[in-house]
This record gives structure tokens, sequence and C-alpha cells, in this order.
């Protein structure tokens, strides 16, 4: 059965993103046949860490929500085009494709000035689940409440949401979660990114963000300057598979997808 | 060219999918159609029968009786947000998703936003 994993945050710089491209790529890894989808049409972002940039972006998810072609046609083989980087390199042969959003400014006003047909985004969704046989599909959602990630909500198995600890993250998790009980998701878990562990104990941040929810939390990622360094140009847990930030990452992939 | 009957039937289609159902009112719904209508977006269209079937395999405490599934999906269909297909044996469902709204303002403000990306496209390729 394909499971579609939500991955979201209420405000935006939470590293949704980044962790979104580390969990499909362990995914991918443990010879799960994975898919991913950049639904953040106003500010796409996760194709940097595959690699990808203006000149080197093929066809977009812009191009199939405006029906000039089939969504199998904007799916990325990120396996076949890992490129130089240690990270994604251990990529290369897997099973994993990615569908881009268009990162040119006039495309992206387009969206803004015109809307989008989304039925047809769903069924876009749908579709790759089904002809690339899927086992996850990753959604990478918009920060905040919108139509787009709204929807993603309401067909996914699995919603990841991602905070900070700061108390602006705190408040829009809470609407988050509500919304998202109100969409009967079957799976809710949070993940805390950005936490200063050498600071404050990971296991009473977990306890203090699970009674504030009353949700799971999968785990709590440390902030790292390593990370912020690497600038997203590689999938850091598979270049960097011994740094704690990636083994709490594995831990998470362990939790939320069972790999 | 598209005769009159075409461009009618387009525009009613439009129409339809303006008055479609949005992800938050997906919310707002009854818990049993709520439940009918994430299994529709899964499966994007399905027919009566396997809908049925479908219903039939939800866990006891969430299962509809064949009476409630009937009730739900006329009112569904009656709100535009199912849309229904064929006859008999072969009815089918789809949900009718509502596009998402561009943005409302003034179009003057869009296209001198386009002329002035085209502009500095244009600066930054000149040496």
């Amino acid at each position: 059965m394909s499971i579609i994993v939500s991955i979201h945050s209420f405000r935006g710089g939470t590293g949704k993103s980044n962790v979104t491209a580390n969990l499909a790529a362990q995914a991918a890894l443990a010879g799960k046949r994975v898919g991913i989808i950049d639904t953040d049409i106003n500010s796409p972002g996760i194709h940097v860490p595959f690699g990808l940039d203006e000149r080197s972006m093929g066809r977009t998810l812009n191009e199939y929500l405006r029906a000039e072609c089939n969504i199998e046609d904007v799916a990325f083989p990120v396996g076949e085009n890992v490129g130089s980087e240690p990270g994604r390199q251990k990529l290369a042969g897997k099973t994993i494709w990615l569908v881009p959003s268009s990162i040119k400014s006039t495309e992206i006003s387009q969206v803004l000035r015109d809307g989008y047909d989304v039925g047809r985004l769903n069924e876009g969704m749908q579709s790759l689940l089904k002809k690339f046989k899927l086992d996850f599909m990753f959604i990478d959602t918009h920060p905040g409440l919108n139509e787009e990630t709204l929807l993603s909500i309401a067909v996914s198995d699995i919603l990841i949401l991602i905070l900070r600890p700061d108390q602006q993250d705190f408040q829009g998790t809470a609407v988050t979660i509500d919304v998202s009980r109100g969409l009967d998701v079957p799976s809710l878990y949070l993940v805390v990114n950005k936490a200063l562990t050498n600071r404050y104990d990971p296991a009473n941040i977990r306890k203090q963000v699970e009674q504030t929810f009353g949700a799971p939390v999968a785990g709590v990622l440390p902030l790292s300057e390593d990370l912020v360094d690497l600038g997203s140009k590689d999938i850091f847990s598979l270049r960097e598979p011994d740094h704690p930030w990636s083994k709490e990452l594995r831990k998470i992939a362990q939790v939320v997808l069972g790999i | 060219m598209s005769s009159v009957f075409d461009r009618l039937q387009k525009q009613l289609e439009i129409q339809k999918r303006e008055e479609g159902i949005s992800a938050l009112d997906l919310a707002d719904l009854p818990p049993e159609m709520r439940r009918i209508m994430r299994l529709m977006l899964r499966e994007v269209v399905m027919k009566y029968t396997d809908l049925c079937k479908a219903v039939e395999a939800m866990p006891a405490a969430q299962r509809l009786s064949r009476n409630e599934l009937d009730s739900a999906l006329k009112t569904l269909v009656e709100q535009n947000w199912l849309l229904r297909f064929g006859q008999a044996e072969m009815v089918s469902y789809k949900v009718n998703l509502r596009r998402k709204a561009g943005s409302q303002l003034g179009k003057d403000i869009w296209s001198a936003l386009d002329s002035r990306i085209g502009a500095d496209k244009e600066n930054k390729s000149t040496p």
C-alpha cells in the first residue's frame, strides 16, 4: 500500500524542506520506491538539496497544472542524476523521483495571478503513486494554512508537523493540529527542529511538547552549524551519517516510516 | 472551431468547478461525509459498487450502513461537491474540488510585474 506523508509547518524557516529531503532519501536508501512533490508553489526549495537549479530543472509541476503535460513527464529521476556531491551519490540507482515546482519568477507570479486547478493537483499526486508504484510519497507543503496545504493534509496517511522551540511556532502549530484533527489524518507526529540540545535536555523538550499538544514527538533535531554550513547543497544525513542530527533523523524515519 | 453547444458545455463545466468544495470545507463536513470524501480523494474516481466495498471494509466504528452511504452521497452530489457519472451498475463519483482562486490584485499590477521581471532578466543577460 502506498503511504502519503505530508511535511508541514505553520511558519517558514523551520527546516521543513530539508527534513523532507532527508526522510525521503533515507526511505530510498532503505530500498523503498519514493516520490517527492513540491507543493510549495509560491516559494519552492526542495529541489536544491537534490542538485537542481533554474537552469538544470526540466519540466515542473507548474506545467502539469497548466495541463501542458502528464505528471510523470515532470518527475525528475534523482537516482539517475546524482551529480558529484557525496551524499547524493549514495542515491545512485535508487528509485526516487522529485516533482519540482518552478523557480522561474514569471511562473510563480502566474500561479499567484491565475490560481490553479486543485483537483488536477490531487489527480496528479494519486496518478504518480500508481504509475511509479510508490511505497512513499512525500509532500513538501507551503507553510501556514492554505488551499494546497489543506488538500495535502486531507489526502495524507501521515502528517509530520515541524516546529522550532519558539512561542510563535508553538501557537501556530496548535492551530494546525486543530485543523488536521478536523480532517481526520490517521497519524500525526511532531518534529522539533533547531533545538538547543546542548543547553536543554532533548527528553525534556519532547515531554513538554507532547504535553502541550497531546501528540507524539517523533524526534528532536539539534540546531546544527554544520547543517547551516552545508547550505542545502547536499542531503546532509547521507553526507554526514554519523552526525548527531543525522542519527536523530534516522530515528524519526524509523518511528514515522518504519524503516 | 468549437460549436455553440461545446462552448456552453465548457462554460457550464467551469461554473460547476467554481462551485466545488474547498479543502477547508472538508473539515466542516459531518464525519461520515468526510470519510467518504477522504476515500474519494485518494481514489479520484470510484464506482458506486467499489465505494460500497470500501465502506464495508472500514472499521466497525466508522462503517456506514447502505442507507447512510446513499443519503450522504445524495447530499454531496446535491451540493455539487461530488460529481456523479454513468448509469445503473456503472455509476461513479468524483470529488469536485474548487479551483484555487487567483490574486484579486488589478491586472495592471501583474503586467507591470511581468514587464519588470522581463526587463531585469534582459539587463542581466546583457554583458
